[in-house]
């Protein structure tokens, strides 16, 4: 593996995996986390995503592999002398200590006597300069969730862990420090390795999002390209929600493989399948419910050519403001969706109306179809 | 009917008062009558006024030096009770291993079992060991039963405790004894505390298993006893009424310096 | 030879990695256990094997003591004192109930009526704690007097003599009666009651009475449907505080009765303090642990609360 001397910042795990017993929580898993970045582990409960974050802040040890910060090896390193700080689920403050020892306790565990005026200067950064005597009791859950990150940061560490920072907080005020998390990152221009189980979250504020399931990277990617070109179901169904059909696969003509559903032809560029596309053999294709347009059967000579197109009836629509959201019984597949923007509402599309869902050949992506269909869709979560 | 109605809507408060008088009646008694002056033996009827007693509270011989000795073992046995407690709760809240169940039986029973049976027992092993009776034999009883005791206040004090402040501790570049003395003692420290007072009330009124064990020793509950048989000085409700008032005084001090403490910081 | 079986593995250069060092020794637990553990079991548990031996010892101050088996102070013991344990556990049991009933009220006043006095009432119930007990229960001396207030009161009114009718008094006295010593033991146990039931109390969300309100239940079947069985943990744990200590007392049975009140505590007292007579005391002491254990595990086993401890 090749090293630069100056990415200290850097985060690499080779082949790291956790066992407890017979559970397998993390299996061997590589992963590079450049300096600088923004880097999101999502995935559900129980995906592994946290005993990942534990391995690197040093709260757990990895059964097998190694854990590197740049070119330093701190597998076998206690947490309390690697430079990587942790901002906890639920924050863990010290409810014994106000806000400013708080603050001041990583500078004061490493021997630094004069801390009031770098402790201030964090207060004031996330604008608790007045809190500084409070207990933690004493503060809302947002100016909690402050004291946590000036806690972890204080001590400039290479790698800042958040793990579920913002779980804990409602949904206005999640949005607020969003934001904010990703001011203080671009600001400060440390690696922050954040854990959620909030897709949108994620997406957000990461530059870089590794979806986990079952203790392994599902894929790992931009949010844009993981949510375009989604490479399993359950990235697929994990991010926002996919229609996934089944297909067979007929011909490939060019750059383009011609599938056969029911009794229509799907079209799918080769480059964006990520299954073995073999002459008959089976393939998931996917297509986002608001890449689909819907045109009322009577008027489905004026679709244009080349577009991919689903004939199918409305089960059920429901009004949302922005769009409509359509629930489509077709023959290839029951229940699609479908989002309209409420631009220019057709009034015929309602319940019970035959439909053509058609949509462009470019936003189709294929999946193998061996995988479970369902995976990642909120219902399998939460089972 | 609005008084039945009353009545029934205040029915608990007034139960709940019967009982709290019931529970302090005593104690009133107890202050009253320190201040008899008893024509017999014993200080059971009202005679008259007196602040005799209050006015040489030492006046009986040997009260004092069992309230002194009594005071020491409570003492003592408080210290060693709290610390072999202490590391006992922690090791089972934190950590796995064998036997844990036979552990955890051995810490319930001495709360599950009449005093009468431990002293008794206890007195068969000293007797068969040949123990002087004494201070030492009183001290080692009482740190046996008031162990238990400290055993299930620190651990739920403990068990309550979110694991994830140690951890953020070690985070944050406190090793082992850092997090210890920085984050988990002082988090603990209430239950640790709680323990302590208990330990301390406990020995220091404990009468059966003293009874057995300290051979000719005389610790207070031990005098109050065998005043019961000889005759009852004034004294012993001097003392009774002054720690009633002790207590009650430093919890109250201590609540009124807690709440402004509190009142200060919001 | 530890050489055999405990030989380390040989250290070759391909070995994969370094062993981490342990953080956490896999010892400190016992470290930490020993001291205390070791307390207790030599002056708790080998104590009790010790007085299980004593009981089947024969012998005499004079000669010294053998084991020779002798199960009959056993059957002896029981057949001349079973009045003594049918006295204890009946004392104890009515002490329970009646703390049970006295303590059920104030604890509920302190967890939901008591408001801003919660603070001062719970005070109030732990201090008598630091006045010696002995100088509370000789305090009932007084109160109960025969020529005192309480007495005669309840001599006009004629409740004496009902009581006396059911054998719980003796003429116009309380004193030296077992009414006495219940009451006495209610005194003495009452705090061990209301803490533990104030604390299962006080964790019951005050929404769920207005829950049940809002379903039509009436305040008493609030309590009975609601209240009462969240609070069952500490019920549980009141009267296992409060019968355990009192079946083995007998310092009120001294204190506050008379030679007809003698539980088997003072039996066993005696016996080993005065007539110094130790396989009958041990044996005795022996069958009081057993009945005890016994009907605590039964009563735990049937009120569905395994994890007090």
């Amino acid at each position: 593996m090749k090293t630069t001397p100056d990415n200290s910042g850097d985060v690499r795990l080779s082949g790291i995996s956790k066992t407890y017993g017979s559970f397998t929580a993390v299996h061997p898993l590589d992963l590079t986390v450049p300096e600088g970045s923004f880097f999101a582990l999502l995935g559900a409960s129980g995906c592994g995503k946290t005993t990942t974050l534990r391995m690197i802040a040093g709260l757990e040890e990895p059964t097998t592999g190694t854990v590197r910060l740049g070119d330093q090896d701190v597998t076998h390193l206690p947490p309390y002398k690697r430079p990587v700080n942790t901002v906890f689920q639920s924050y863990a403050l010290f409810p014994h200590l106000d806000i400013f020892e708080n603050v001041a306790f990583g500078l004061r565990r490493r021997g630094i006597k004069s801390v009031k005026k770098q402790v201030e200067e964090m207060l004031e950064l996330v604008q608790l300069g007045e809190q500084a005597r409070k207990k933690p009791h004493q503060l809302s859950g947002g100016q909690q969730q402050r004291v946590a990150v000036a806690r972890a940061l204080i001590n400039h560490p290479k790698v800042l862990l958040l793990d579920e920072p913002l779980g804990a907080l409602d949904l206005k005020l999640r949005r607020q420090m969003q934001l904010e998390l990703k001011r203080i990152q671009t600001e400060v221009g440390i690696t922050f390795v954040h854990v959620t189980h909030d897709q949108e979250e994620a997406m957000t504020m990461a530059d870089t999002v590794a979806v986990m399931n079952g203790g392994r990277v599902e894929q790992l990617g931009a949010p844009a390209d993981l949510y375009e070109n989604p490479r399993t179901t359950f990235v697929a169904n994990f991010l926002g929600t996919s229609n996934l059909i089944e297909a067979e696969v007929d011909t490939k003509s060019g750059e383009d493989i011609v599938l056969k559903a029911g009794g229509g032809k799907l079209v799918l560029p080769e480059a964006r399948c990520s299954a073995p596309a073999t002459s008959g053999g089976k393939v998931l294709v996917g297509i986002r419910p608001e890449k689909i347009s819907l045109t009322h059967a009577d008027d489905a000579g004026s679709i244009p050519a080349g577009r991919n197109r689903l004939t199918g009836t409305i089960a059920d629509a429901s009004f949302i403001g922005v769009s409509t959201q359509y629930v489509i019984d077709s023959p290839v597949c029951d229940e699609l969706s479908v989002y309209v923007q409420n631009v220019e509402r057709d009034g015929r599309l309602v319940p019970g109306a035959d439909v053509v869902l058609h949509w462009s050949p470019a936003h189709t992506f294929g999946l193998d179809a061996a995988q479970d269909i369902d995976a990642g869709t909120e219902e399998e979560v939460a089972a | 009917m609005p008084f039945v109605n009353w009545l029934k809507r205040h029915l608990v408060v007034i139960a709940g008062l019967l009982t709290l008088a019931y529970l302090l009646l005593p104690n009133v008694i107890v202050t009253v009558f320190s201040f008899n002056q008893p024509k017999g033996r014993f200080n059971y009827e009202w005679q008259r006024f007196s602040t005799d007693a209050w006015q040489d509270p030492c006046g009986v011989a040997g009260m004092c030096g069992s309230l002194s000795l009594s005071l020491q073992i409570a003492l003592w046995a408080t210290v060693g009770a709290t610390i072999l407690g202490t590391m006992i709760a922690f090791a089972l809240v934190r950590y796995r291993f064998r036997a844990r169940g036979a552990v955890s039986s051995l810490i319930f029973l001495p709360m599950a079992m009449p005093e009468v049976v431990m002293a008794a027992s206890l007195l068969t092993l000293f007797l068969n060991m040949g123990a002087q009776l004494g201070f030492w034999t009183v001290l080692i009883a009482h740190i046996m039963f008031c162990l238990s005791f400290v055993v299930t206040a620190v651990k739920a004090r403990v068990m309550s405790m979110d694991p994830r402040l140690e951890e953020a501790a070690r985070d944050l570049y406190a090793g082992p004894v850092q997090t210890f003395l920085r984050v988990t003692l002082p988090i603990a420290a209430p239950g640790i505390a709680a323990g302590a007072l208990l330990s301390f009330a406990l020995s220091f009124d404990d009468f059966i298993i003293t009874n057995f064990n300290a051979g000719s020793t005389v610790t207070f509950p031990m005098f109050v006893w065998g005043s019961a048989q000889r005759g009852t000085p004034v004294q012993i409700n001097v003392i009774g009424t002054a720690m009633f008032l002790v207590a009650v005084l430093l919890v109250l001090v201590s609540m009124v310096v807690g709440n402004r403490r509190n009142k200060q910081k919001a | 030879m530890s050489t055999l079986t405990e030989a380390p593995p040989p250290l070759s250069p391909t070995a994969p990695e370094k062993k981490p060092p342990r953080r956490r020794g896999r010892f400190t637990p016992y470290w930490l256990l020993l001291p205390g553990i070791l307390w207790l079991v030599v002056f708790f548990a080998l104590p009790m094997i010790y007085q299980a031996s004593t009981s089947v010892q024969t012998g005499s101050l004079e000669e010294g003591y053998k084991v020779t088996w002798h199960f009959a102070t056993y059957w002896d013991a029981l057949s001349e004192y079973w009045p003594q344990f049918l006295r204890s556990v009946f004392y104890a049991a009515a002490a329970t109930v009646l703390c049970l009933l006295l303590g059920y009220p104030l604890a509920y006043l302190i967890a939901f009526r008591a408001g801003r006095w919660r603070n001062l009432i719970m005070i109030l119930v732990i201090a008598p704690f630091f006045t010696s007990f002995l100088i509370r229960t000789l305090a009932w001396k007084t109160i109960l007097a025969d020529n005192g207030v309480v007495v005669q009161t309840l001599g006009s009114l004629h409740v004496l003599d009902v009581t006396s009718w059911l054998g719980w008094t003796a003429g116009d006295r309380v004193l030296a009666t077992p009414l006495a010593v219940v009451c006495g033991l209610t005194y003495n146990f009452l705090p061990f009651m209301i803490l533990p039931l104030y604390t299962s109390l006080e964790r019951i969300d005050g929404r769920l009475h207005e829950a049940a309100g809002d379903l039509y239940a009436r305040p008493w079947t609030t309590f009975r449907k609601v209240t009462f069985p969240l609070s069952m943990p500490g019920v549980v744990s009141g009267t296992l505080l409060t019968f355990i200590p009192a079946a083995g007392d007998y310092v009120n049975a001294e204190l506050l009765g008379s030679t007809d009140t003698r539980m088997i505590g003072n039996v066993i007292q005696t016996q080993f303090l005065r007539i110094l007579d130790y396989p009958t005391a041990a044996a005795l002491s022996f069958i009081l642990m057993a009945a005890i254990l016994a009907m605590v595990t039964l009563y735990i086993r049937r009120s569905g609360t395994e994890d007090l401890v």
